[in-house]
């Protein structure tokens, strides 16, 4: 059930329908049941792995609350993260473990494969249970004692495939709080419900039908202005795509009383790869911040200790994402650009604020984050080389986008700044009926003349 | 803000239908985008066609129109067709789109003749009287969708819709039908991409389509050299003979049904039968028209065709026949450019025959 079919808007309207119609008490089993159900459509087999770490974890952390720091303790959050990374290595990096060890033992690439489907939202909820259990043992969160509740933050299905993150203070603080929401939270999550599925039909998946055209056959497709053309198109893709997911997960959860944090703050504004960072995937950049770079030592042991720090961080970022040395290279070019940046800047706090430079430090950040996509998108190390090497040293070439992609893209971000120096977003949100309403059918009217309506094209985050 | 939030949202979100509904039919239900359509695609050629034919209406009021029908295989041209019918005082007129089907030929009739009393006849070329069962099933051809789209009232959403018996075709026409950007969407784009180009084209075409049609000059190129071994299913194609003739070939004449399932019978019986009904009190006849059907003729009882919608309807007051044999002559290879449609030759004998036939109907017919 993707999130931009029928089918799905069909279940959510039951699942709304039914939640409010049901007592107070039994709305979170109604919302368990509805997430499972929401999972079980993909590949109801996966059930009982989120089953299995979802007890794993509800015991961990009952046990991480009942121990004092010490020995136990320390186990139970070892055994309790090796779950965790045990299952998320077996499913996500087994094959690429595999590969790379026939590679070294001079054999058949595919000598030791496993035919393994990767579960969906594996990355996302591994993250979550684990940052639950952490927290527990910093005691930072109280143990969950209810296994229904606790079920429910690890698979509630707004953001049980891709997030965003959530951390378990935000989730049970909503959970056990929850009030009704107000028309200010109906008309929020009604707006963002729709500017994501705006975002994800009318741009990402145009975006996605050039991109896809273009690193389907890269050699086929030479010229500097058609590789940046594609990769620009793959840039704009997943940002739209992964954010429209986001606004739409966010907007479910309102819809239902509950309230995720942000995921993305324009990030193609950014005016360095720092502000870049602290704009894009916000729910997964903050956890890694919290979870591996702190813990590493952040910045506190000197200049080469925080770079090393900024780029393990990133590295295990770009792991994250897949089983591959590309996102491994992805991982690293931006810590790479996190610790140049870092040198240059040395002491002084990163400059975001809009002076007549900001132009051009965001059209080089953009430029920047452009290269590394290639690395995310191309199907190999040599297909991301030759993309580059179209990038910097190709012949003319051709734009592959028509002028109404860039059209469309122009629109975004004339929005994009609006949103950024205005808060128009906001300002319509709280707008009169009339006002909000307009908002609302011009981007239905986006969907019904620039979305690609019968071609399902799946979010990019749900392979992760 | 805080009190009946309900009540709020639900405006809200009715005002939102109703602005999207209102910008659609703003841009799509009035002739603001209907005058830049791309004349090439469907949407636009049936558009041109129908704004050609209206203009012949109004500049040449004329009791004796009789107008055409049919998809591309109704090859002729009314300029020679007139020459002969001078006599008559006919005046033939063809509004057929190459790929279109009965169900298209509705709303461009109703759009043509909305009091059901401007022609003397109205006439359809079909390739057989009885109902031989296509590959291509005319109930699922949703292109129908992209012909109409911009002549679809809000009242035929729902018949509209309901005329595929296709869950998915029935869903995909009502949301078309509803918000016709949906349907124009690859038309839009090209627009976007060029609108200068787009709006210079469409003037252009809008002025000079009728000349051009009307003066079309069909290709010489024959198809002399084809043979079929019917015995064996085996064909010998002409020397140089390219692949639109071979696919032709193969598509017409060369077809083994699957068993019929009689959707044929359904489909004419629908779509004719909406439209004869439209003149059944009406001085026009409806007259059909068995068209030369290809360069050889396929063997009779080659397959089966256990109904007979056309001649059922004959049995009309308002409804004839053209001889049903009377074209034959003309299914020899020289005649034809490919497996399905006449040359300039085929064309140049067909349309004078075709002018003397109609005549001859509605003469016998007292219909003038």
């Amino acid at each position: 059930m993707l999130f931009n079919t029928t089918g799905f808007f069909v279940f959510l309207a039951v699942v709304l329908l039914l939640f409010y119609a049901c007592p107070r008490a039994l709305r979170r089993y109604l919302l368990l049941a509805a997430s499972y159900f929401f999972y079980g459509s993909w590949n109801y087999k996966f059930i009982v792995l989120l089953l299995t770490l979802t007890a794993i974890d509800y015991t961990a952390g009952i046990w991480l609350e009942r121990f004092r720091p010490g020995a136990k303790k320390r186990a139970v959050l070892i055994v309790s993260l090796c779950a965790n990374l045990g299952f998320l290595g077996f499913f996500k990096y087994y094959n690429f473990l595999a590969a790379n060890l026939a590679h070294l033992l001079g054999k058949p690439v595919n000598s030791f494969f496993l035919d393994i489907v990767l579960p969906l939202g594996i990355s996302f909820h591994t993250f979550q249970s684990m940052s639950y259990v952490v927290d527990v043992y910093r005691g930072e969160q109280p143990a969950v004692h209810s296994p229904i509740d606790y079920a429910l933050y690890i698979c509630f299905f707004p953001q049980l495939v891709a997030g965003p993150i959530v951390r378990a203070r935000n989730f049970f603080h909503d959970l056990y709080r929850w009030q009704r929401p107000s028309a200010e939270d109906v008309s929020r999550g009604l707006f963002l419900l729709t500017l994501g599925l705006t975002k994800k039909m009318a741009f990402a998946d145009q975006f996605a039908k050039v991109a896809n055209s273009y690193f389907a056959n890269v050699g086929a497709n030479p010229g500097m202005l058609t590789a940046w053309s594609g990769v620009c198109a793959f840039g704009l893709q997943i940002y739209f795509d992964f954010s429209g997911y986001t606004d739409m997960a966010i907007g479910m959860a309102k819809l239902l009383g509950f309230h995720f944090p942000i995921n993305f703050r324009r990030p193609y504004l950014a005016s360095s790869i720092t502000d870049f960072w602290r704009r894009w995937h916000i729910s997964l950049s903050t956890w890694l911040r919290d979870y591996l770079y702190i813990p590493l030592g952040g910045n506190r042991h000197g200049s080469w200790m925080t770079y090393r720090n900024l780029m393990l961080t990133m590295l295990m970022g770009g792991l994250w994402h897949g089983a591959s040395w590309n996102f491994m290279i992805w991982g690293g070019y931006h810590g790479a650009l996190l610790s140049v940046e870092r040198m240059l800047r040395g002491g002084r706090p990163d400059r975001e604020e809009w002076d007549w430079l900001y132009p051009l430090r965001a059209l080089l950040t953009f430029g920047l984050a452009q290269t590394g996509w290639v690395f995310f998108r191309a199907a190999n190390l040599t297909e991301s080389l030759h993309v580059l090497g179209q990038m910097y040293g190709g012949a003319r070439g051709h734009l592959l986008l028509e002028p109404w992609h860039i059209g469309l893209a122009l629109l975004a971000l004339v929005l994009a700044i609006g949103e950024e120096k205005r808060g128009w977003a906001e300002r319509i949100m709280k707008a009169p009926a009339p006002a909000y309403a307009c908002a609302l059918a011009l981007m239905f009217f986006c969907i019904e003349v620039f979305g690609v309506i019968d071609a399902s094209i799946p979010f990019i985050y749900f392979q992760f | 803000m805080r009190r009946r939030p309900a009540l709020r949202i639900a405006a809200a979100c009715f005002f939102a239908c109703v602005c999207l509904v209102g910008i659609d039919a703003l841009l799509f239900r009035t002739n603001l985008y209907r005058s830049i359509l791309e004349p090439d695609s469907s949407t636009g050629t049936f558009e041109l066609t129908l704004f050609r034919e209206q203009e012949f209406q109004k500049r040449h009021p004329n009791d004796r129109l009789v107008v055409t029908f049919g998809d591309s295989r109704f090859a002729y041209l009314p300029r020679l067709a007139n020459e002969i019918t001078a006599e008559s005082g006919l005046v033939l007129r063809h509004a057929g789109i190459g790929g279109s089907d009965a169900r298209t030929w509705y709303y461009m009739l109703r759009e043509l003749d909305p009091t059901a009393s401007r022609y003397r006849a109205v006439v359809f070329g079909v390739t057989d009287y009885d109902d031989e069962d296509e590959p291509l099933n005319p109930l699922l051809d949703i292109r129908a969708l992209h012909y109409v789209i911009a002549r679809l009232t809000w009242a035929d959403v729902v018949p509209f819709a309901l005329s595929f018996p296709d869950r998915h075709l029935r869903w995909e026409a009502l949301r078309g039908a509803v918000l016709k950007g949906i349907v124009l969407q690859t038309d839009i784009h090209d627009f976007l991409t060029h609108p200068k180009e787009r709006i210079h084209k469409a003037k252009v075409y809008r002025r000079f389509y009728d000349e051009w049609t009307y003066g079309f000059v069909e290709t010489d190129k024959t198809v002399e050299g084809l043979a079929i071994d019917w015995k064996n299913w085996t064909v010998q194609y002409p020397p140089g003979a390219d692949e639109n003739v071979r696919s032709t070939v193969e598509a017409n004449l060369m077809r083994r049904d699957d068993p019929p399932d009689g959707h044929m019978y359904k489909f004419r019986s629908e779509w004719f039968g909406r439209m004869i009904d439209r003149y059944r009190n009406s001085r026009t006849k409806v007259i059909f028209v068995r068209l030369p059907r290809g360069p050889i003729a396929r063997p009779e009882g080659l397959v089966q065709k256990p109904t007979h919608s056309i001649r059922d309807f004959a049995s009309r007051s308002n409804v004839l026949l053209a001889g049903e044999h009377i074209f034959e002559p003309l299914e020899q290879p020289a005649l034809f450019k490919d497996g399905d449609h006449l040359n300039r030759a085929g064309i140049a004998r067909f349309s004078p025959m075709l002018a003397r036939e109609i005549a001859r109907l509605l003469r016998e017919a007292h219909a003038f």
